[in-house]
């Protein structure tokens, strides 16, 4: 193709128009460089072109250009200016992403490294005090056990102590009669005293020997006042034996004796059940 | 090669704006340089026909005060990339112009905000396009249009300043490739003569 075939295949103008595909471009450099007179009629086309484009010119506002004169020495590189309409504050968003990044991870993993380094200190510090405290409190339990033991024992030893004052005083008591009732011809090894304090007329009986009776039967003390039996009450055998029990009262008395009842005791004493018996003296 | 680029109505407007004038090579020199006053006279000089071809290919006004700025700070900052063997200073700048419009013009954000704003489809909004008058018709403009057909001045439309394809172009209008390819042609002779014999 010599250089008059080329210009008139129409190549140039479509070219001009924009619309020549890349192939055709392609023939167009080559021509442009290989024939002066292509380049020639390329040029006029292309003046011709620019001259239609300038008749269309229209003055832009005058704020433009004080925009590109603030942003020339801004941002120097190409992909920022391309995005930069839409996305105007993300660049220096970014750069502070990425420089705060680091030293942020770095300074929670050294928090992290020191408050674990911490938690296992106080751990282990826990831990034992925590094995100490439990040693304390197995010990605290059981001297707990062993206080209250020993003060349920001690309140028994005082309230028997308190007792065998109380008897004591009785006995002690020189207006106080002791009447010894021995066992019964049915019951010879039986023994029983009683305590009469003549001024208060209060009777008070110690158990020295009788048997245990039956579940549902009592021992009943007895004052015989001028050859009649008078109920003097029903006594509690077991440990009480040990201890004065304090009985009705009585002003007068010529003999004091005690029958086994059915429990809560009689009306009148059973003969047959009569264990001991002792007369008042003088 | 190409010295001295001012033609005849270019120089006529500096003269009007501005006492000093520069050449080609200074102010290739300028711009490599990063000369600001320079770079100023640059837009004073050419901002107004990037601005009418981006205006044309983008028919929005606030979009293209912003592809305006995009398209000076590209110049500015890719100026090395230009070189003067290959065409002049301005071929280069509205070359750039175009091509940041038509990029524009066919991503798919802007195209959905066209729609929302005209409910339109894509080429036959294309085609309903009106030409939009310069301000300032001192250069004749009017005059060439009357000596342009309304179908040539669509297929120039549609090729130059909507970066239509052929094929879109042939199926826009309706009438087979090879008679795009035959008319466009025709079209740009038809121009070429024009403008030649406007005595700008």
């Amino acid at each position: 193709m010599n250089s008059q075939d080329f210009i008139s295949s129409g190549i140039i103008e479509l070219y001009m128009a924009g619309v020549a595909s890349e192939q055709q471009v392609r023939e167009l450099n080559a021509a442009i460089a290989q024939f002066p007179e292509v380049a020639a009629e390329v040029e006029a086309y292309r003046r011709s072109m620019e001259a239609y484009v300038n008749m269309q010119s229209i003055n832009p506002s005058a704020d433009v250009k004080n925009r590109i004169f603030s942003n020339l020495n801004n941002t120097p590189n190409l992909q920022q200016v391309l995005s930069e309409t839409d996305n105007d504050l993300q660049p220096t968003k970014v750069v502070y992403m990425q420089s705060s990044k680091r030293p942020t991870w770095k300074w929670i993993a050294s928090i992290a490294a020191v408050l674990l380094l911490g938690s296992l200190l106080l751990n282990f510090v826990f831990f034992n005090r925590y094995k100490e405290f439990k040693g304390y409190k197995d010990k605290y339990e059981s001297l707990l056990l062993s206080q209250n033991s020993i003060l349920s024992k001690s309140n028994l030893y005082k309230t028997r102590l308190e007792q065998m004052q109380e008897s004591m005083n009785v006995i002690q008591d020189p207006k106080v009669f002791k009447v010894s009732m021995p066992g019964t011809k049915a019951f010879p090894t039986a023994l029983a005293t009683v305590f009469w304090n003549k001024e208060s007329q209060q009777v008070y009986l110690k158990v020295n020997n009788l048997p245990e009776p039956k579940a549902d039967q009592q021992y009943q003390l007895w004052a015989i006042v001028d050859g009649k039996p008078v109920d003097m009450g029903v006594f509690e055998m077991g440990d009480t034996v040990n201890l004065l029990q304090k009985m009705k009262v009585t002003g007068k008395a010529q003999m004091f004796a005690v029958t086994l009842e059915k429990k809560g005791g009689a009306a009148s004493p059973t003969m047959e059940q009569m264990y001991v018996a002792g007369k008042i003296p003088g | 090669m190409f010295v001295i680029y001012l033609t005849v109505n270019n120089s006529t407007r500096i003269n009007l704006e501005s006492s000093v004038t520069y050449t080609e090579t200074e102010l290739v020199h300028g711009l490599l340089a990063r000369d600001e006053k320079l770079f100023s006279y640059i837009y004073d000089l050419y901002s107004p026909a990037l601005f009418g071809v981006i205006s044309k290919v983008l028919n929005d006004n606030a979009a293209a005060n912003d592809v305006l700025q995009e398209v000076f700070l590209k110049i500015w900052r890719n100026a090395d990339t230009y070189n003067e063997q290959k065409g002049r200073l301005f071929t280069w700048m509205l070359n750039v112009a175009r091509n940041t419009a038509i990029d524009l013009l066919r991503s798919k954000s802007f195209k959905q905000e066209q729609k929302t704003i005209y409910n339109t489809d894509d080429l036959h909004a294309l085609k309903e396009t009106t030409p939009v008058l310069p301000i300032n018709d001192q250069l004749g403009f009017s005059q060439v249009l009357e000596r342009l057909t309304k179908e040539q001045r669509q297929l120039i439309d549609l090729a130059y300043y909507k970066g239509c394809t052929q094929e879109e172009i042939a199926r826009i209008m309706d009438v087979p490739l090879g008679t795009v390819k035959t008319r466009m042609r025709n079209a740009i002779q038809q121009l070429r003569t024009i403008i030649n014999s406007t005595n700008l």
